[in-house]
């Protein structure tokens, strides 16, 4: 039977990354190395000490990860790759949080990198142009569910707006964001910006990025033993699943996947952990576009189906909301390399649990969730928490 | 000059340039029912072996949206923007697709037929095409 991940004695050791953005001058290797010896620095740690490593990227370029684990450190560990399109990250973390839970390895870390920029020189992404997919702009089918969504239940591009304005301006405040407004932004400045794809404007999708992100987890003794006097936070839980099938399913053009399969994963992760929405006290989610943010409200449980668009009119998701979402900005304004995301997330989750995210900290955060979709044909929801 | 496809396996280009091209599908022989693009396995009961089929010319536009930014795969080509649409065909599959039209012209729901689009020329000077859905009503009027 298929079930969600209950982890155990299990921690995050160390968080690091380098903020996103388009790093075009530094070297994907150099961004790799940096963010991992962030992160063994964060955990007290050396390459050593680490029992085994799960490499991701969606770069097309095989191997790379073996060469950035190299930049830290020849110790002969087991590395495997992971790539799973955008929830590329999320899956490393759920390895290497498995590995250690599992009891193979005390100290095992998930390595992402990507650099959007070379991707571009290359030629952009997927097969080339002679696909039958290619012509269209992947923006244009999260407008499709766009549109949709106000068809049946009257959104607004407002609604839309609002949430893409939270997004930025929790970016401001978070150093390691790609877009970091010097002014507050406003719903009618994300309106007003460039028509993409009716109904989305540029403010409302995620920009283009290079980065790298690292996450240590280790058993949870050693943590507590080299890290005395600071907050734990564990791996609770976490689900996978890829698509099911269901009449008018789309099958070229796998950006946007089925909604249930966030609403199925999301419910496998909570059944894991055994909370619910209720208990979660920050989250983030796969808002490449904005429209899924609001979509995503529903799916992982924290509105009834169709009321969402409630906990944006009354701002419930943002600065002293009831479930503040993306508090680094999302994928819209923190960025979305790929690979390094859902890393990226979990750095975020980390120092919110921590209680380290200055400008942006949620009051006595406990249970972060972290979800992400990948190529519209996967998805994974993870739980966090901290204990003391 | 001959209409080659952007990618073979896809869709059969009619040697009328009247006639409409024609979506290659499948139908499952245990459940009955219908795929695009083609498949082995049947994505719903997993039987293996579904039958070739052509599937319908006309469909339903389920969603849609306007794109103002050039395509992706054609930036040889000058356009200011392009519709794209998710299309409800009668035996059932759901097909992604460039949608002929302005703005202005789509609604959700509104009945479509396929045709041709041309994306460019080769060296040889044969068409590279990909198929779209038009309003029925646009055509008529």
């Amino acid at each position: 039977m298929r079930r969600g991940l209950r982890f155990e004695d299990v921690a995050v050791a160390g968080v690091g990354m380098v903020p996103f953005g388009m790093l075009k001058e530094r070297p994907i290797l150099h961004l790799a190395r940096d963010a991992g010896l962030a992160a063994l620095h964060d955990a007290q740690m050396t390459l050593a000490d680490v029992d085994e490593a799960f490499v991701g990227y969606i770069q097309l370029t095989s191997m790379i990860g073996i060469q950035a684990m190299k930049e830290l450190g020849l110790t002969g560990l087991p590395v495997a790759h992971i790539e799973n399109a955008s929830a590329t990250g999320l899956v490393a973390f759920r390895e290497a949080a498995w590995a250690v839970s599992s009891g193979r390895a005390d100290v095992a870390m998930a390595l992402c990198f990507d650099k959007f920029t070379d991707l571009q020189a290359r030629g952009g992404r997927g097969g080339g142009r002679d696909v039958i997919d290619a012509p269209i702009l992947p923006a244009s089918y999260f407008a499709l569910w766009a549109q949709r969504r106000m068809h049946d239940r009257g959104t607004k591009p407002e609604h839309f707006a609002a949430i893409a304005a939270k997004n930025w301006n929790y970016g401001a405040a978070c150093p390691f964001a790609h877009r970091r407004p010097d002014h507050p932004v406003t719903p009618e400045e994300v309106l007003a910006s460039r028509m993409v794809a009716e109904p989305l404007t540029t403010m409302m999708c995620c920009p283009a990025d290079d980065g790298a992100a690292c996450v240590i987890l280790a058993r949870e003794d050693l943590v507590r033993s080299r890290q005395p006097g600071r907050p734990v936070v564990r791996p609770l839980a976490s689900a996978l699943q890829s698509e099911t099938y269901a009449r008018g399913h789309t099958f070229i053009g796998p950006v946007v996947g089925p909604s249930t399969m966030t609403r199925d994963t999301a419910r496998e992760c909570y059944e894991a952990a055994g909370v619910g929405p209720e208990d979660v006290d920050v989250a983030f989610c796969h808002d490449a576009f904005v429209n899924e943010e609001l979509e995503y409200y529903e799916l992982l449980g924290f509105a009834a189906e169709g009321e969402g668009d409630k906990l944006v009119e009354a701002g419930e998701t943002g600065p002293g909301g009831r479930i503040p979402f993306n508090t680094d900005g999302g994928l819209i304004a923190r960025g979305h390399p790929g690979g390094p995301t859902g890393l990226a997330q979990i750095h975020e989750c980390v120092l919110q649990l921590r209680g380290e995210a200055d400008g942006r900290q949620v009051d006595s955060a406990r249970l972060a969730l972290a979800h992400l979709v990948g190529g519209g044909s996967i998805c994974t929801v993870n739980l966090l928490e901290r204990t003391d | 000059m001959a209409r080659v496809p952007i990618e073979e396996g896809f869709f059969r280009i009619p040697d009328d340039p009247g006639e409409p091209p024609r979506l290659l599908g499948s139908r499952c022989p245990n459940c009955g029912e219908f795929f695009y693009p083609r498949r082995m396995v049947c994505a719903q009961c997993l039987h293996e072996g579904c039958d070739d089929v052509e599937l319908s010319t006309r469909g339903r536009i389920w969603t849609w949206t306007y794109c103002h930014v050039p395509l992706f795969g054609r930036k040889d080509t000058d356009v200011p923007g392009y519709g794209v649409g998710q299309i409800d065909l009668a035996e059932g599959p759901r097909v992604q697709s460039i949608l002929f039209g302005g703005p202005d012209d789509f609604a959700i729901g509104m009945e479509v037929e396929i045709d041709l689009e041309t994306l460019r020329e080769t060296a040889d000077g044969d068409e590279v095409v990909i198929y779209r859905f038009r309003p029925l009503a646009e055509r008529s009027a």
